[in-house]
């Protein structure tokens, strides 16, 4: 007989919170790797996807008395990590904004300059600047994989709202590869 | 170009976007564990050797609502038990119930050691006031959460799972009565700045038993999930309050919001049968 996920999920949290030093390394092992790939997906960076994952799992061992399996331990977990993601890669931004010309940033509004192989730098320049909002759902959907109800529990959004936004954020890109590709796509 | 050839596009453009390469898993776990011994940790107010009576008091009414819950849910378990040991030995039997219309008190003491009269906690609490009734309080604590454990690992089927049931009730009202006889000594001494080492560890013996009650057959009562889950709110915020030691009176202001808008007290009340049990039951 199978267990339920959420019954195991409290369970490993309920020998965490005894001292378990195994059921610590345990839930560790269990969601490390899923973590720090969203995380070295939203920071490209392997240093920074580190810190972040690092973050994420000493923030999580502090609080998972608040843990209260309303959502899976994973999405609580990430949940936690796209915050901690989130607010450093807005610090990093800051400290790189003083530093870089603003032409160098990358943006949608990349002159077209015919299909050529770097054609992925474009696109991925142009995921990079996606909005704080879509890109990423868009690199948990379509890059990695995660159904939209992991996205809106991760988020705390609507499934509705996690549609939306992939949607929204596949236009831009089509836009921006459109225009890469010189194709009068609107 | 169409749709379909820009999605294709898209999905092989940024397949390899940031690709991460293998997770560094043993030194980020290195880093995690490192960065928590070296957090300080948030010192928890020490026990005074002293407290103000009143405090004390309260956790006593708590004891001993919990001694009676246990002695009214004790005695619906003794039952069946008495009217066997009825049918194997009568005159034994007639003899012990001649004193008294309720099954012997000695026999269940017997089978319960626990469940000593709340009047022995009363002695006791004259000559050891304070540490005596808070370590009976959690030693009752520690045993529902033994209880619990046992009943959410052992099997049961067909008949057993109606024993098993009444087993999961007495075990809730045992928790549910430590529950409250926490939070009023918690909430006592947390107005004071003087919540001690004692109660910190209460709480999370409690919050344990609390979610592993969860994630058991006795939350399949839907009151009695809900009252577990906002009991799981109040105790973790509890827990987490005196793990910090930080006092915070905002923090504070937040669990008593907690327990006054899920109303955690009048249900825990409206469970607890022990409040309508008359003395010497």
């Amino acid at each position: 007989m199978s267990e339920n996920p959420r019954v195991v999920d409290r369970q490993l949290v309920h020998r965490c919170l005894s001292g378990d030093s195994l059921a610590e390394r345990a839930l560790y092992d269990a969601h490390v790797e899923r973590v720090y790939r969203l995380m070295h997906r939203m920071a490209g960076d392997a240093d920074l996807a580190a810190d972040f994952t690092q973050e994420t799992f000493i923030r999580a061992f502090e609080r998972l008395e608040q843990f209260r399996g309303d959502a899976s331990l994973a999405t609580w977990l990430h949940t936690i990590a796209v915050s901690i993601a989130l607010n450093g890669l807005r610090k990093v931004q800051r400290i790189r904004g003083r530093t870089d010309s603003i032409d160098d940033s990358p943006g949608l509004s990349v002159p077209p300059a015919g299909f050529t192989a770097d054609l992925k730098a474009r696109l991925h320049s142009a995921v990079d600047a996606l909005s704080e909002k879509l890109r990423p759902v868009f690199l948990m959907h379509d890059v990695e994989g995660y159904t939209h109800d992991e996205i809106a529990g991760t988020l705390g959004i609507p499934v509705g709202t996690s549609k939306a936004r992939l949607f929204d954020a596949r236009a831009k890109l089509r836009l921006a590869l459109a225009a890469f590709a010189g194709d009068p796509i609107a | 170009m169409n749709d379909d050839r820009m999605d294709e596009l898209l999905a092989d453009g940024t397949r390899d976007y940031n690709e991460p390469g293998a997770v560094p898993r043993e030194e980020i776990w290195a880093r995690v564990q490192a960065a928590r011994a070296s957090a300080p940790r948030t010192p928890i107010v020490a026990a005074e050797k002293h407290r103000p009576a009143w405090i004390w008091a309260s956790a006593a009414v708590a004891a001993g609502i919990i001694l009676y819950a246990g002695i009214a849910i004790g005695r619906r378990l003794e039952q069946p038990t008495a009217a066997q040991h009825l049918a194997k030995n009568p005159a034994t039997t007639r003899r012990d119930s001649s004193n008294s219309s309720a099954p012997s008190r000695d026999t269940l003491g017997a089978k319960s050691p626990s469940l000593v009269p709340p009047t022995a906690v009363a002695a006791g609490a004259k000559t050891t006031p304070d540490d005596e009734i808070v370590r009976k309080l959690r030693e009752q604590t520690r045993s529902t959460g033994q209880r619990a454990k046992e009943l959410a690992t052992a099997t049961v089927a067909g008949r057993d799972a109606q024993s098993n049931n009444l087993a999961y009730r007495f075990v809730m009202l045992q928790h549910l009565a430590g529950s409250e006889a926490m939070i009023t000594a918690f909430r006592s001494s947390a107005r004071r700045g003087e919540v001690d080492r004692e109660i910190a560890a209460w709480s999370r013996e409690l919050l344990s038993t609390t979610r592993m009650l969860e994630s058991s057959a006795a939350s399949q009562d839907p009151t009695m999930r809900r009252l577990l889950e906002d009991l799981d709110l109040v105790i973790a915020q509890i827990t987490q309050y005196v793990t910090r030691g930080t006092n915070s009176p905002d923090d504070l202001d937040l669990i008593d919001q907690s327990i006054s808008k899920r109303s955690v007290i009048a249900k825990l009340h409206g469970i607890n049968p022990g409040r309508n049990l008359p003395a010497g039951t």
